[in-house]
C-alpha cells in the first residue's frame, strides 16, 4: 500500500512541475509582456524600467529557476494590471466558484449515476432509450448555448429569474443548472454503459443461477463493480471543475475564477492567469490522486500491483 | 486445374448480407451533415449578401415568422448585416476548422503513438508522460493560456485545437502498434525487408484505421463545442470573420431585442454536434471490434 501510494504521489509531482515549466514556456516567450502592457508608444526608458521591476531582462533559464524557486514559497507574482498578488486575487474568487460548481456537482451525480443505472437495468426500454436521447442532446447542446437559452426562457420571457450577476442566491439557479445538466448527461451515458458490461459478465450470470435475489445481484455484485470506471470520470469532474466555470461565469457574469481567467487571458495578465494554470491543475492532480486512493479500496486486485493500475482510457 | 484456384476458394466464403439500412436518427445526422457540407462548399453560390454587407435601412429586422421579409429571411443584426448569409459563412468557417484540427490531432496523434510503438524504450516513455501532461490539465484551460499568450492568427488556433484529443489518438495508435508488431503480418514484411515507414503506413494503418475514424468521429464534435466556445467568449475567430461560436457571441448583446441573432447558429452548433455523435455512436458500434 506505501508503494502504491508511494508512486502515485511521484507521479502527481511529476505532472505539476510539467504544468509550471509549461506554463513558464508558453506565458513567459510568446511575446514581450512589458511592451504589450505599456503600449507600444511607451517611452522606452519606462518599459525598460518595467523590465527590470519584475525580473524580464534576465536571462530565460535564470527567470526559470527563479520562477520555480517563488512558487515553492507560495509567491506566484503579482498582478501585472493592479499590482496584487495574484494569488490573492485567485483566492477571492474561490468561493463564488464553488458556490456554483458544488451545488451542481451534487445534480450532475444525483441526476447521472440514478438515470444511468436504471436505464442499464431496463436496457432498450422507453425508460432506456429516453435518458440516452436526453443524455446525448445534454451532451452536444454547449454550455454557453444552454445557459442562453436558459435565459431567453426564464428571464427575458418570463421574468422569473435574473439573467446575470450575484446579487442573490436566485442568480445562482441558472448557471447551476446549466453547469450541472451536461454533466449529469455524460455521467448518465458513461454510468450506463459501465453497468451494461458489467451486467453481462459470468459472475452476475452465476449469482442469479445461484438464487440470489435480483435486488442483491444488483447492490451486492453489479454496483460495486461498476462503480470503478464511474469513480474515475466523476474524479475528472471534480478536476475540471473550474474550467467547467470559464464559460457558464462568462454568460453569466458571474465573478468567479473562471471570469478571472478569460479577463486576465484578455489583458495578458501573466501572474493571474499562471496562477489559475497551476490551481486547475493542483485540483486535476489532486481529483485523480484520490481516485486512484479509491481504486485500491474498491479493487482490492489494485492494491499490490506495481505497475500502472489501467492502460486503456 | 483452374477449378482450384482462387476464385474457387473465395466463392466458399459465405455470402455478404445485405447491410440494414441505419436508423433513423442516424439517417437524419447523415443527410444534416451532408446539407452542412454543401453549404460549406457552396458558400459563394448561394449566399444571399456577402457576410460583411451592411443594409442600414434594415437594422435589427426579425425573421420570417416573427414579422420579417423575404429580404432578408432569417433577419438582420444591428449593423443590418443578413443573419443567413452569415450564418452560411460561418458554417463553412467552424466545419473548416473542425476538419483541419480533426486531421491535424489524428496525424500527430497516431505519429507519436506509432513512434513510441517502433522504439519503445527513452521515446516511449516521453510520449507517455506527454500523454499524462495533456489528460492532466482540462483543454479549454491549456487553449484559453496559449491563444491569448500568442496572439490569436487562424492557422495558430486551428493548429491548437488540432492538439485536442491527441493523446487519444496516441494512446491507440501505440497500443494497436505493439499489438501489431506481435502479429505475423508485421513481422512478415519486416522480414521481406520493408522500410518502417511501410510497415506501418501501408500495413498497420490500415489495419487499425476503422478505431482511428471512430475515434475522430468522436472527437470532431468536440473540436466544435471548443471552438464555438472559444470563439463566443471572444478568444476564438476574430471579426470580421465570423464562425458560429462567434455570432452567439455577438447575439448575446441583441438577446433580448433580436434573439434571432443568436438563435440562428446556436441551433446550428446543436444540430450539427448532434447528427456527428450520433453517427459516430452508430458507427463505433457497427466498426469497434472490442464491443462487439
Amino acid at each position: 500500500m506505501i508503494r502504491f501510494l508511494g508512486s502515485r504521489l511521484l507521479r502527481a509531482a511529476i505532472t505539476i512541475i510539467m504544468v509550471v515549466t509549461f506554463a513558464f514556456i508558453v506565458l513567459r516567450l510568446s511575446g514581450d509582456p512589458a511592451q504589450i502592457i505599456m503600449g507600444a508608444d511607451a517611452p522606452p526608458e519606462a518599459v525598460d524600467a518595467f523590465r527590470t521591476a519584475w525580473g524580464l531582462d534576465q536571462p530565460v533559464l535564470l527567470q526559470y529557476f527563479h520562477y520555480f524557486g517563488a512558487i515553492l514559497q507560495g509567491d506566484l507574482g503579482r498582478s501585472m494590471r493592479d499590482g496584487r498578488d495574484a494569488i490573492v486575487l485567485v483566492a477571492e474568487r474561490i468561493p463564488a466558484t464553488l458556490a456554483l460548481t458544488i451545488p451542481a456537482l451534487i445534480i450532475k451525480l444525483g441526476l447521472g449515476i440514478p438515470a444511468g443505472i436504471t436505464a442499464a437495468l431496463h436496457r432498450n426500454s422507453f425508460i432506456d432509450r429516453a435518458v440516452m436521447l436526453l443524455a446525448v442532446a445534454g451532451f452536444t447542446v454547449p454550455s454557453f448555448v444552454l445557459g442562453l437559452l436558459l435565459v431567453l426562457v426564464f428571464a427575458v420571457q418570463l421574468g422569473w429569474l435574473p439573467s446575470g450577476g450575484q446579487e442573490s442566491w436566485r442568480h445562482a439557479i441558472l448557471p447551476i443548472i446549466t453547469m450541472g445538466v451536461g454533466g449529469a448527461a455524460v455521467l448518465a451515458r458513461f454510468t450506463r454503459s459501465a453497468m451494461l458490461e458489467v451486467l453481462g459478465q459470468p459472475y452476475i450470470r452465476t449469482a442469479s443461477a445461484k438464487g440470489v435475489p435480483w435486488r442483491a445481484v444488483v447492490w451486492g455484485h453489479a454496483l460495486p463493480n461498476a462503480a470503478i470506471p464511474t469513480v474515475t470520470i466523476v474524479g475528472f469532474m471534480v478536476g475540471s471543475l473550474i474550467a467547467g466555470a470559464v464559460v457558464v461565469e462568462s454568460v453569466f457574469s458571474w465573478p468567479g475564477v473562471g471570469r478571472l481567467l478569460v479577463v486576465a487571458v484578455a489583458n495578458r495578465d501573466l501572474a493571474v492567469v499562471q496562477c489559475i494554470l497551476l490551481l486547475v491543475a493542483a485540483t486535476m492532480v489532486t481529483a485523480n490522486l484520490v481516485v486512484d486512493l479509491l481504486y485500491g479500496l474498491l479493487d482490492p486486485r489494485l492494491r499490490n500491483q506495481p505497475k500502472r493500475a489501467t492502460g486503456a482510457a | 486445374m483452374s477449378d482450384i484456384t482462387a476464385p474457387a476458394v473465395l466463392s466458399t466464403a459465405p455470402p455478404r448480407k445485405a447491410r440494414p439500412l441505419p436508423p433513423p436518427m442516424v439517417l437524419f445526422g447523415l443527410v444534416w451533415l451532408a446539407s452542412m457540407l454543401a453549404v460549406a462548399l457552396l458558400a459563394d453560390v448561394i449566399s444571399p449578401y456577402a457576410y460583411t454587407a451592411l443594409d442600414l435601412r434594415n437594422r435589427l429586422s426579425p425573421p420570417i415568422g416573427m414579422g420579417g421579409s423575404w429580404l432578408h429571411p432569417l433577419g438582420t443584426d444591428e449593423l443590418g448585416r443578413d443573419v443567413m448569409a452569415r450564418l452560411i459563412y460561418s458554417i463553412r468557417m467552424s466545419l473548416l476548422i473542425a476538419f483541419g484540427a480533426t486531421i491535424i490531432g489524428a496525424v500527430i496523434g497516431t505519429t507519436l503513438g506509432f513512434l513510441a510503438a517502433h522504439f519503445r524504450g527513452f521515446v516511449e516513455q516521453v510520449v507517455l508522460a506527454l500523454v499524462d501532461f495533456s489528460a492532466s490539465l482540462p483543454f479549454l484551460i491549456l487553449a484559453l493560456s496559449v491563444l491569448a499568450f500568442f496572439g490569436n492568427s487562424m492557422v495558430l488556433f486551428i493548429c491548437l485545437l488540432g492538439l485536442h484529443a491527441w493523446e487519444r489518438y496516441a494512446r491507440i495508435a501505440r497500443g494497436l502498434a505493439i499489438s501489431a508488431n506481435g502479429q505475423g503480418y508485421a513481422a512478415a514484411v519486416r522480414q521481406l525487408g520493408a522500410s518502417p515507414w511501410r510497415i506501418y503506413g501501408r500495413h498497420v494503418l490500415p489495419n487499425i484505421a476503422s478505431t482511428l475514424i471512430v475515434s475522430m468521429t468522436l472527437a470532431f464534435p468536440e473540436i466544435i463545442l471548443l471552438e464555438s466556445g472559444l470563439s463566443f467568449l471572444g478568444l476564438g475567430v476574430q471579426p470580421p470573420e465570423t464562425s458560429l461560436g462567434s455570432m452567439v457571441g455577438y447575439g448575446r448583446e441583441y438577446l433580448t431585442r433580436a434573439p434571432w441573432i443568436l438563435l440562428a447558429p446556436a441551433f446550428t452548433i446543436i444540430l450539427t454536434t448532434l447528427s456527428v455523435s450520433l453517427i459516430g455512436d452508430w458507427l463505433r458500434d457497427r466498426m469497434d471490434p472490442t464491443l462487439r
